[in-house]
């Protein structure tokens, strides 16, 4: 963090305080913020990426049937969620179904990927922002209080107090910490039994997976995730805990990373019944995933249908290193519903990279473009954001009142979840029901009540799998042909929000790709009509809790804000050499003499 | 702008299907599958190529559940 003062502006005092690299995320987020410290308030925030990923350049001419392989390695800790996502994508393009079973065990992996995912972000890395060495630090008056403040939910998970809670977030000792750490080591052997391999799966295709189905495959999952269940209930009890006290001991604190109603959710868990991937059945199946998909847009649900969701998708420039690509070729003029489709739509991107340097004063800034979706009803281009992707989640399927199973349900207003005994705890009914506004703490505190809702759907999938199996049913994979013209969309939920492959095929391989992940939308800078990304919005406007002067701030609660949108952006992919610079290459064969020399490539 | 790149060693279509080889997600392959039935079900022969008829099970009402 590197500070310095700014000449007055406006009859205020801002201070410049940059955040550059956000640690404890994934990839290259920096934070460029305007601080008023005599009113304690951020004034001005913008938000970069100083890296290219080109995953849309050099996915042209592959083939097709790769695009799963190649797009999981976007990313290293949610890759299966793209693999996921490009299968969905390939079975429409291919008009493909996948088997029921193979459908189940998709879903089973994908639970274990958000049940890991969300763990091990939540408490090695959000709740380092809560913990008892970093509160001490930036607000001593809080942790006095909190080492006096009984824990009212102390029945449930053990602690005394919100004190002892904040202990054991401690980093590498605290026990929270370091239990989070052994599950997230069960629920990726979880997510390894059903899709082969953890981040980058191997059995995951399109037209259904290569997982061997067998009761005894079922049963190791469910013994590892009635262990994960008693933690999971453990967690959502310390959350709600700690979260209520920072709004107690703070008053004013839910104004922190407040932003206006603006989620997207696109929605997770297929249901084999209904789907089919075709895109003009897309609503249909659509509306039966076991995560609705919606836009929800000042507390009210706007749209469930994946179809109006993938035409208002709009990737606008402004701020971004990249030329326009108006002028380029249009690969789909309309949907196979016969409606028109954007220029701007991500079927019809070309992404033509302009390095430059980076201006944060007026000029352009990120490395992210500005991915905005197109609100028919006021033709507004809404700056929609994940909020780290469970409070989304949550918010539309509590809104579309759509999914109905014995332990997770929608009640039109609220998500329950009916969690059953397990070795050390009783069984437990989580609710989760809608804030009044999205802010800082409600996007951490949705996070710990998805991984109850992603277990409790994997009780369901695993039942409905273990019916199948049990009936004598194994086929998980369906043989399809490739056509030479075909189009696809996927939609899914990476761990921390949207997830959406566009691919168009022409004469067997790939013309164009375009992975939208959560981040490009949450992290996006200006666009041309000046509308800030959600960090930006976010940030901006938030008020400074931080006991620390300007002299030793560690911005905390800009941290935290960022922080609760679960940032990943990941490594680059791009390496430029310059002038023919040659690299070393090697070639250590499996059983090769090469390895006992040291010539690993 | 852009960015300048060095010459290309491959061609960037080349990881793309060559027509004429056979690819495991052709139409018809699944019947060619040793052990996989038409109706969706299995027998002994998925797992193992000796003597699977002694591993199904030992009444046709039972559900054929062969190991990985």
């Amino acid at each position: 963090m590197t500070t310095r003062q700014a000449a007055p502006a406006e009859q205020r005092t801002l201070t410049d305080v940059a955040f550059d690299p956000i640690t404890r995320i994934v990839g290259n987020l920096g934070i460029y913020t305007k601080i008023d410290f005599a009113a304690r308030e951020v004034v001005e925030c913008k938000s970069t990426s100083s890296i290219f990923r080109g995953y849309s350049v050099f996915m042209k001419g592959k083939d097709p049937r790769d695009a799963h392989f190649i797009t999981s390695r976007i990313c290293g800790i949610c890759g299966d969620n793209h693999a996921t996502c490009s299968v969905y994508a390939q079975n429409m393009a291919y008009g493909v179904k996948t088997p029921p079973l193979g459908e189940w065990i998709v879903n089973l992996g994908e639970a274990a990927e958000y049940m890991f995912d969300h763990t091990i972000f939540q408490d090695n890395m959000v709740f380092v922002d809560y913990c008892e060495r970093m509160v001490k630090e930036t607000n001593p008056g809080v942790w006095e209080r909190a080492e006096r403040t009984p824990a009212p939910r102390g029945d449930q998970h053990g602690h005394r107090t919100i004190g002892d809670i904040m202990r054991s977030y401690n980093p590498f000792e605290g026990e929270t910490y370091k239990e989070a750490l052994v599950m997230s080591r069960l629920t990726r052997e979880m997510i390894c039994l059903m899709e082969g391999r953890h981040v980058h799966p191997s059995t995951l295709y399109p037209g259904g997976v290569g997982t061997v189905a067998t009761p005894q495959l079922f049963t190791d999952y469910l013994v590892r995730l009635t262990r994960c269940l008693d933690f999971v209930k453990r967690a959502v009890a310390m959350n709600d805990d700690v979260f209520d006290f920072f709004y107690e001991a703070l008053p004013g604190y839910e104004e922190v990373g407040r932003r206006r109603t603006l989620l997207g959710c696109w929605g997770a868990f297929q249901d084999p019944e209904v789907v089919d991937y075709s895109y003009k059945r897309m609503n249909e199946w659509g509306n039966r995933m076991f995560v609705t998909p919606g836009i929800v847009v000042d507390n009210q649900l706007v749209t469930t249908d994946l179809v109006d969701i993938n035409l208002g998708m709009r990737i606008l420039l402004g701020s971004s290193y990249y030329e326009d690509w108006t002028a380029e070729e249009t690969f789909v003029d309309k949907d196979p519903l016969g409606n028109p489709v954007d220029k701007r739509h991500p079927w019809n991107q070309t992404t033509l990279p302009a390095p430059q340097k980076r201006d944060l004063d007026g000029g352009n800034y990120s490395w992210v473009m500005s991915p905005r979706w197109f609100d028919k009803r006021t033709s507004d281009f809404l700056a929609l954001d994940t909020g780290g992707g469970p409070i989304a989640r949550l918010w539309a399927t509590a809104l579309a009142g759509k999914v109905e199973t014995p332990y997770v349900r929608s009640t039109g207003h609220s998500v329950q979840i009916d969690l059953p005994r397990t070795p050390s705890s009783p069984e437990v009914r989580l609710e989760w029901t809608p804030p009044a506004f999205p802010n800082t703490i409600e996007r951490n505190r949705a996070r710990m009540y998805f991984v109850a809702y992603a277990a409790g759907m994997a009780l369901h999938f695993v039942d409905q799998a273990l019916n199948e199996v049990r009936s004598g049913v194994t086929k998980t994979f369906q043989d399809f042909k490739v056509p030479k013209d075909a189009i696809g969309c996927g939609f899914h939920e990476a761990v921390r929000g949207v997830l959406s492959h566009h691919m168009v095929i022409r004469d067997g391989k790939i013309a164009n790709y375009h992975p939208y992940p959560p981040t490009p939308w949450n992290a996006s800078p200006r666009d041309f009509y000046g509308t800030p990304g959600p960090y930006e919005d976010a940030v901006q406007g938030c008020p400074i809790f931080e006991e620390n002067g300007p002299e030793n701030f560690k911005g905390i609660d800009i941290m935290r804000t960022v922080r609760s949108f679960d940032p990943c952006l990941p490594c680059g992919v791009h390496m430029y050499l310059g002038g023919g610079r040659t690299l070393t290459q090697s070639h250590s064969p499996t059983f090769g003499t090469l390895a006992d020399q040291g010539g690993h490539g | 702008m852009g960015i300048t790149v060095g010459t290309p060693d491959v061609e960037p279509d080349k990881p793309a299907h060559v027509a004429g080889v056979r690819r495991g997600n052709h139409r018809g392959f699944y019947k060619r599958q040793p052990g996989h039935r038409r109706d969706d079900r299995s027998t002994a022969r998925r797992s193992t190529g000796i003597n699977a008829r002694h591993h199904n099970p030992v009444l046709p009402d039972m559900p054929n559940l062969s190991p990985a």
